[in-house]
Order: structure tokens, then C-alpha cells, then sequence
């Protein structure tokens, strides 16, 4: 009777847990990785919530040049710059920007590269081979060089701006889908799938991508914040959104050219790059163990 | 090894073949006529239509990279619209700097890696460890061209120690340009050395060289950091191909006379032949350096070389 009871207790604890709570019971044993989750929360709630206490006309473009390169102070928590915008309210603003640009460029990049890299993986032989050299010869270009070309050709709007970032960030998703769906192509569950005639695309969505998802989720969120930063380097060389935008990266650009005396314009707009990409690096390294108990260390 | 070696470079062939008709067809959709640029401002239509002529731009597209690629046959890149000089030559003055500011990047990367990497495996789960994690966490999490903005108001604005850009200050103006790269790489690296010195540092002969009386300092860097840099080399060596390259942002920051620049202007310029030439160069670099790596590899652990000769 204890025995049973006990065994009772034993699969009512298990039984409740599914892999997703599994994963959140790991991730929230990592301190780090709860930090950059808090700060990726505040940071889209940030990016939602501003018109609610900004208006793009009046606080964010409109020029004010009698306030023009004030100082940090109480009334402009991070100073002017050069044609007298509050840079704080930029950079608050510079969220709405930044943060969809990164994820979209990574949702653009893993349509195509999981698409690719699953085929790749599922069919084998030519259609990998060809597919697989694809990706080396793309993956041999500089991703910045082949980003400016991208925007140069496309123009500058920042749809294009994702479509740049999104296609240079796809070689990474073709490899690592690739190699997820190898791992679970011969497993004697998709054989049954097929011998119960279901279609390959039926069996790469419901069978390989579901069973070979968590190394893509961790890329997933390691690469939003890399698409973050090359979005901003776009912006900073002068190929991304156009003025007057808050760019984060556009505004460091524009910092650039009152550096000797006015230093706090390039500080404020390269603080938040970094504080989002810190996050979302903390959250995808956190994620990556949580997932695979085997890589932690 | 040699078969293995031909058999890469022969492999590069079509990987050039590839990247320039993409770059050359991808360059042909651009907006921005560039026979209007070659013609000059004052141009009238006709020597407009001239240079279209000359130029064979009137051609269907497979017939301009049809010649453009007999002409790099025979060694010929063609040359630029803009400043009319050869692609090949113009490249080749340019990559002196870059190749200067690569190597300063990638031993100041490989020295900040080494050690950080080291120590924090050494010191596994301390507040040591903890520190150099964080520290290579932000080091990967800054953009490139903030760094060296911070790093130009610090040591050449305010302190006054080097030049705050180009390539006439001798040493001096490569110690910013070098650290800003360097740091971004090292971040990555250290990560990289960490986790490969973690995976062989609990191993067997490391209890057995200790049990024979090896001091301490010489297990870790004789018996663990030689079988743990497989990962670091090719880390090591990827990155260096990229910066070699193009650093392009470095390079803007820090008004550096290198290639990457070079490739980035004449983007702008929509100079065809310049921007084709600059990204096969590029490739063919990043992929014999690659080439020269899995080479490293066979030196380092002889049991790669075996299965090269298979």
C-alpha cells in the first residue's frame, strides 16, 4: 500500500511537468539568465508603451535649437544634442527601431534557413550537397560587406534594412537546422510516419522541425541580439533608416560629429545597444542550458 | 596531405565563380545609372550614350559578366569607374593597412582570450570565473564601433596618449583600432577557450601527469591548453579572415586607409568592377586563411593529419 502511494506520488510529480515547464524550472535557477529576461520585458514593454507618454512629432523630431547641446541634467536626463531633441526620449523611442528590426531579421532568416537547412537534412545527398555549398559561398561573404550591398541595392527604408540583416543571418539557420534534423531523420518514428503514408513536407512539420526545435529557439535568440547590432552598424554607416529616426545606431553616428565636446550624444545611444544585446545574450545562454542540461557547466 | 591541400583550392574555384555573379548581378540591380557617373556631371546625352557604348553597358547582362570574367582570366579585374585605376592594383595599395591592423587585432585577441579563457577554467565556478564570464559577455554584447568611439574619447580626446584616427602616427595610431577589434574577438574567444579548456581539463592524464610530479603551471598550459586548442584556432582563424576581410566599421571610426572602406565607397559609388573585385579578393582570402587553418590543425593534433592522408 506505501508502495503504491508512494509510486502515486512519484508520477503525479512527474506526470504535471511537460518539457516547457521543465525548461522554465531550469532557466530559473540561473540568476543571469532571469536578469536579461526582466530586462527584455521591460525593454519591449518600453517600446510599446512609449507614445503613450511621447508624441513622435513633438518630442522626437521637432527641432529646438534655443535648447541646442545641453548637458545631462534633471530636465534632460542624458542632455540635447545638436538641434536641441531630448536625446533621453530618443533612446526610449530608438526601442521601437531597434528591437522589431532584430526580430524580424531573425524571423526572416529562420523562414529561410530553416526551410533550406531542413530539406537539406531530410532529403540528403544532392539537394544537401547543392543547398549545404550555397550556404559555404554565402557564409564566405563578409556579412557586413553583404549587407551594405543588400540595402545599396534595395535603398534605405527599414523593411529593407531587415531583409539585409534577415539574409545575411541565414547561413547560421541553414547549418544548425541542418544538423538538428539529422539527428532525428532516422529515428524509427518518422520511418512509421512514412509507412503510414504521410507526405515529406507533412513529416518536416510535424514530426523533424518539432523534435529538432531547441537548438534553433537558442540561435533564435542569440542571433536577435547580432541582428541588433548590425541593424544599428547599418545606421551608423549612414545605410539605414533615414533621418530623423532614432535610431540607436543612426544617433551614434550623429554623436560622432560633436565627440570632442558634447561626448554624452555617442554614450546614451551605444549604452542601450549594449544593454539590449547584454539581455538577450544572458536570456539565449540561460535558455541554451536550461534546454540542453548537458551543455551547462 | 598535399591531395587534400590541391583538392581545397581547386574547390575554390566555383565558390568564386558563385560570389562574383551574385555580387556582379546583385550590383547590376542597384539604382543609379553608372554610365552618368563615369560620364561626370557636365555630361550631355550623347556622351552619355558614348560611354554606355564603350562601356558595352548596353549588353545583356550575361554577356557583361561573360567578359568580365575572360578579362579575370587573364588576371584582368578590369578597373574602377570612378578613379579609372586597375581594381587589382588599387586593392593591393590598400591592403597593407589592413592586413597590418588584422595581425595587431588578432594577437591582442588571442593574448586577452588566452588568458581570460585559462584562468576562468582554472577557477571554475568562483567569483573569478564569474567575472571573466560577465566581462567576455560584455565584450560580446558591445558594437564594434561604439567601443571604439568610447575608446577615442578616453585615450585620444581626453588623455591625449594616441591619435584618434588614420595611419600616419606610426604604432601609435594602430593600438586603438587594434584594441577595438581585438576585445570584440577576444570575447568570443575567451568563451571559446573557457568551455575547450573545461572539456579536457577534468580528464585522466591530467590526474596522471599531476600524479607524476608536473607542476601545476605546466599541466594547464603543456597538457591541457595544447589538446584544447583545436576550437581556439579555428575561432582564431575565422575571425582573423573576417577582419582581414573588412573591418569595415572599424575602419570608419577610425579613418583607417584599408580595405574594407575601400569596398564600403564604392558600394556607394555603384562602381561595378571595384565592388566585384574588392568581395572575390575578400572571399578567396577569408577562404584560403580558412584553408591554412585546417592546415594548422594537422600540426597541432597529429591525429588530424592521419586522417588527411587517408
Amino acid at each position: 500500500m506505501a508502495a503504491s502511494t508512494n509510486q502515486e506520488l512519484v508520477s503525479k510529480k512527474y506526470a504535471k511537468r511537460s518539457q516547457m515547464a521543465e525548461i522554465w524550472r531550469n532557466l530559473k535557477k540561473n540568476k543571469g539568465a532571469i536578469i536579461g529576461l526582466v530586462i527584455v520585458v521591460l525593454l519591449v514593454i518600453m517600446a510599446i508603451g512609449a507614445p503613450l507618454f511621447l508624441d513622435y512629432q513633438k518630442d522626437i523630431v521637432s527641432q529646438n535649437v534655443s535648447q541646442r547641446l545641453q548637458p545631462p541634467s534633471f530636465q534632460h536626463l542624458f542632455g540635447t544634442d545638436h538641434v536641441g531633441r531630448d536625446i533621453f526620449a530618443r533612446v526610449i523611442w530608438g526601442a521601437r527601431y531597434s528591437l522589431p528590426i532584430g526580430i524580424v531579421a531573425v524571423i526572416v532568416a529562420v523562414i529561410l534557413g530553416v526551410t533550406l537547412g531542413a530539406v537539406a537534412g531530410y532529403y540528403g545527398g544532392v539537394v544537401e550537397n547543392v543547398l549545404m555549398r550555397f550556404g559555404d559561398i554565402f557564409a564566405s561573404i563578409p556579412h557586413i560587406l553583404l549587407a551594405i550591398v543588400v540595402v545599396s541595392v534595395l535603398g534605405q527604408s527599414t523593411i529593407n534594412l531587415m531583409i539585409a540583416v534577415g539574409v545575411t543571418s541565414t547561413p547560421a539557420f541553414i547549418r544548425v537546422s541542418r544538423a538538428a534534423v539529422l539527428t532525428v531523420r532516422n529515428q524509427e518514428y518518422i520511418e512509421a510516419a512514412r509507412a503510414i503514408g504521410m507526405k515529406d513536407w507533412q513529416i518536416i512539420l510535424k514530426h523533424i522541425l518539432p523534435n529538432a526545435l531547441s537548438p534553433i529557439v537558442v540561435q533564435v535568440t542569440l542571433r536577435v541580439g547580432s541582428a541588433i547590432i548590425s541593424a544599428s552598424s547599418l545606421c551608423f554607416l549612414g545605410l539605414g533608416i533615414p533621418a530623423p529616426a532614432p535610431e540607436w545606431g543612426a544617433m551614434l553616428s550623429e554623436g560622432r560629429k560633436y565627440i570632442r565636446d558634447y561626448s554624452y550624444m555617442t554614450l546614451f545611444p551605444g549604452l542601450a545597444i549594449m544593454i539590449t544585446v547584454l539581455a538577450l545574450n544572458m536570456l539565449g545562454d540561460g535558455l541554451r542550458d536550461a534546454m540542453d542540461p548537458k551543455m551547462k557547466r | 596531405m598535399h591531395r587534400y591541400i590541391i583538392k581545397r583550392l581547386l574547390m575554390l574555384i566555383p565558390v568564386l565563380i558563385c560570389v562574383s555573379f551574385v555580387i556582379y548581378f546583385i550590383m547590376d540591380l542597384a539604382p543609379g545609372d553608372p554610365a552618368l557617373i563615369i560620364a561626370g556631371d557636365q555630361a550631355t546625352d550623347e556622351m552619355i550614350e558614348k560611354v554606355r557604348e564603350d562601356y558595352g553597358f548596353n549588353d545583356p547582362l550575361i554577356i557583361r559578366y561573360a567578359n568580365y570574367m575572360k578579362g579575370l582570366l587573364k588576371g584582368d579585374m578590369g578597373s574602377s569607374y570612378v578613379s579609372k585605376k586597375d581594381v587589382w592594383e588599387t586593392y593591393c595599395q590598400r591592403f597593407p593597412a589592413t592586413a597590418k591592423l588584422s595581425v595587431a587585432a588578432i594577437i591582442v585577441s588571442l593574448v586577452l582570450s588566452l588568458i581570460l579563457g585559462v584562468y576562468s577554467a582554472v577557477n571554475q565556478n568562483t567569483w573569478k570565473d564569474n567575472v571573466s564570464v560577465v566581462l567576455a559577455l560584455l565584450g560580446l554584447s558591445m558594437p564594434q564601433f561604439w567601443l571604439g568611439l568610447l575608446l577615442i574619447i578616453a585615450f585620444a580626446l581626453n588623455l591625449g596618449w594616441f591619435p584618434s584616427g588614420g595611419d600616419l602616427g606610426g604604432w601609435r595610431s594602430l593600438v586603438l583600432p587594434a584594441i577595438t577589434i581585438g576585445t570584440n574577438n577576444a570575447a568570443l574567444m575567451t568563451r571559446t577557450t573557457r568551455s575547450s579548456m573545461l572539456d579536457v581539463i577534468r580528464q585522466d592524464y591530467l590526474c596522471t601527469a599531476r600524479a607524476k610530479g608536473v607542476s601545476e603551471k605546466k599541466v594547464i598550459m603543456h597538457h591541457a591548453l595544447r589538446n584544447a586548442l583545436i576550437p581556439i584556432i579555428t575561432i582564431a582563424g575565422v575571425q582573423f579572415a573576417y577582419i582581414l576581410g573588412g573591418a569595415v566599421l572599424v575602419e570608419t571610426v577610425f579613418a583607417w586607409p584599408g580595405v574594407g572602406r575601400l569596398t564600403v565607397d564604392s558600394i556607394n559609388m555603384r562602381d561595378i568592377p571595384m565592388v566585384t573585385g574588392c568581395v572575390v579578393i575578400t572571399t578567396m582570402i577569408v577562404c584560403v586563411v580558412q584553408l591554412l587553418v585546417d592546415i594548422l590543425y594537422a600540426y597541432v593534433d597529429p591525429r588530424i593529419k592521419a586522417q588527411y592522408t587517408k
